[in-house]
């Protein structure tokens, strides 16, 4: 499984940077961060995944969770996302096109 | 580089800075965006590290990397640099403002190592298997705690023989009940022997919480995390409560037993806890009369878990006699061959958790 090695919120950029353990750098700006949260409250239960808009978020703070995932807390108070490891990767790497390759069964 | 032609102080800067390679990466801490601002008065150089999930010792390296690089420049004599490394705490306690918090939760106060066993299914003998690895742990000179997370169906209190009630101490601390030489929390410790336990879910995580959190468990090389079967409630809560150390999962030949192994082992894999391998419980019954080997539960099991095999347990009356009666072999028989083989485990788990070699499964 990618791990994060360092983990850096940059506000000026809006974006929180993560260094992966193989070396890859992806760049997670904070609105794309957001809309992809993947917990209940906001995708619901089953069904694809959505993007959520929220205008200019910001984030307050990031927490490790366990050895796994990472649970961001925006200045809304929402905090319930648990991105694993595994889905942050995923985003890092879909984020031109975050619909083809989060929803990968839908037609276009 | 030409004295007619230097460039101004900052370029010249920015380019020692990107000189410095984060550890176990090929890159530069500016690339990585670990500087923010940087600022120049007379000799002296003021750097701002931005707040991230750097670890303290990283962070106290790179200090040395950066005032090395920047000494390298003539007009710079004094280097101050500001940081902060991640910080460990409870999570949603809320960041600072303007200053985005990354935070590790929090490890368990003089807990260095914390190891979780688990099985996919009850019955396979985790529970006797978690108490003689402690004490076997115990007896190779380490100090070693026993949390019984098993709040349904606590068996610690009986195996290892003692129904005191833990201490209370300040804050709504607990002190663990020490038996022999190890700490031990269990609910068994909170329940008369009839009560059953009807909880739902949150109330039991909260529990695990406390058990994790509010008990006072001084100095430990290992808290021993004794789970129950399945992949529930209570071994998530687990693995996002702390950061798990290692993982080994109990099973028993049977195929049957292998198929839900299996869950208990992805059930790891996917909280990115590093797995030290399996033991195998009731390997086998050799007869007391005539020492032939009888395999019960058929043979190989835990080989066709792709993981590393710790130990081989036999079935034998020792160690069920021993867990009735609240005194373990590892305690009552410590030269038993059975006892020999908890403590060859022991020696196992340290070497595989020391060497910090997660055995992949695929």
């Amino acid at each position: 499984m990618p791990t994060p090695l360092l983990l850096t919120p940059i506000m000026e950029d809006q974006l929180l940077r993560v260094l992966w353990d193989d070396d890859t750098l992806n760049d997670y700006p904070f609105a794309y961060l957001r809309g992809w949260c993947p917990c209940a409250v906001c995708q619901g239960h089953g069904g694809e995944r959505h993007f959520i808009k929220v205008e200019n978020p910001q984030l307050v703070s990031i927490d490790m969770v366990g050895n796994y995932a990472v649970n961001p807390t925006w200045n809304d108070g929402h905090e319930t996302g648990i991105y694993t490891y595994a889905y942050l990767r995923s985003l890092g790497q879909s984020q031109d096109h975050p619909h083809s390759h989060n929803n990968p069964e839908e037609p276009d | 580089m030409g004295e007619h032609n230097t460039p101004d102080i900052h370029t010249r800067i920015t380019e020692r800075l990107r000189q410095i390679q984060y550890p176990g990466s090929q890159r530069d801490i500016v690339t990585l965006g670990l500087v923010g601002k940087v600022q120049v008065q007379a000799d002296s150089v003021v750097v701002q590290i931005r707040a991230s999930s750097i670890k303290e010792d990283v962070l106290r390296h790179l200090r040395g990397r950066i005032t090395q690089e920047l000494m390298t420049l003539p007009e710079v004599v004094h280097v101050h640099i500001h940081a902060f490394a991640a910080q460990s705490g409870q999570p949603h306690q809320g960041g600072q403002a303007g200053n985005q918090a990354v935070r590790e939760r929090a490890d368990i106060p003089g807990v260095r190592r914390i190891l979780a066993v688990a099985s996919g299914k009850g019955g396979v003998g985790k529970s006797t298997v978690a108490v003689n690895l402690t004490l076997a742990l115990a007896s190779l000179g380490h100090k070693v705690g026993l949390l019984d997370a098993d709040i349904y169906g606590p068996s610690v209190p009986l195996m290892m023989g003692t129904d005191a009630t833990p201490r209370a101490g300040q804050d709504k601390k607990i002190y663990p009940v020490e038996k022999y030489g190890v700490s031990l929390i269990s609910m068994g410790f909170f329940l008369d022997d009839q009560s059953p336990v009807i909880w739902r879910g949150p109330i039991v995580m909260s529990i695990v919480r406390q058990f994790l959190r509010d008990v006072i468990w001084s100095e430990l090389d290992y808290l021993v995390v004794d789970l129950p079967p399945g992949t529930g409630d209570i071994a998530l809560t687990l693995a996002q409560e702390v950061p798990l150390h290692g993982g080994v999962v109990v099973t028993t030949p049977q195929d049957v037993a292998l198929l839900d192994v299996q869950r208990g082992i992805s059930m790891f894999k996917q909280v990115n806890v590093p797995l030290l391998g399996v033991i195998e419980n009731m390997s086998f019954y050799e007869c007391p009369v005539c020492h032939e080997r009888e395999e019960v539960f058929g043979r190989g099991g835990a080989q066709k878990t792709g993981l590393k095999v710790l130990g081989a347990v036999p079935l034998v009356e020792e160690v069920r006699a021993g867990a009735d009666a609240g005194k373990p072999v590892v305690v009552s028989a410590p030269d038993h061959p059975v006892a020999q083989e908890f403590f060859g485990i022991a020696r196992q788990v340290v070497a595989a958790e020391e060497m910090q070699l997660p055995q992949s499964v695929h």
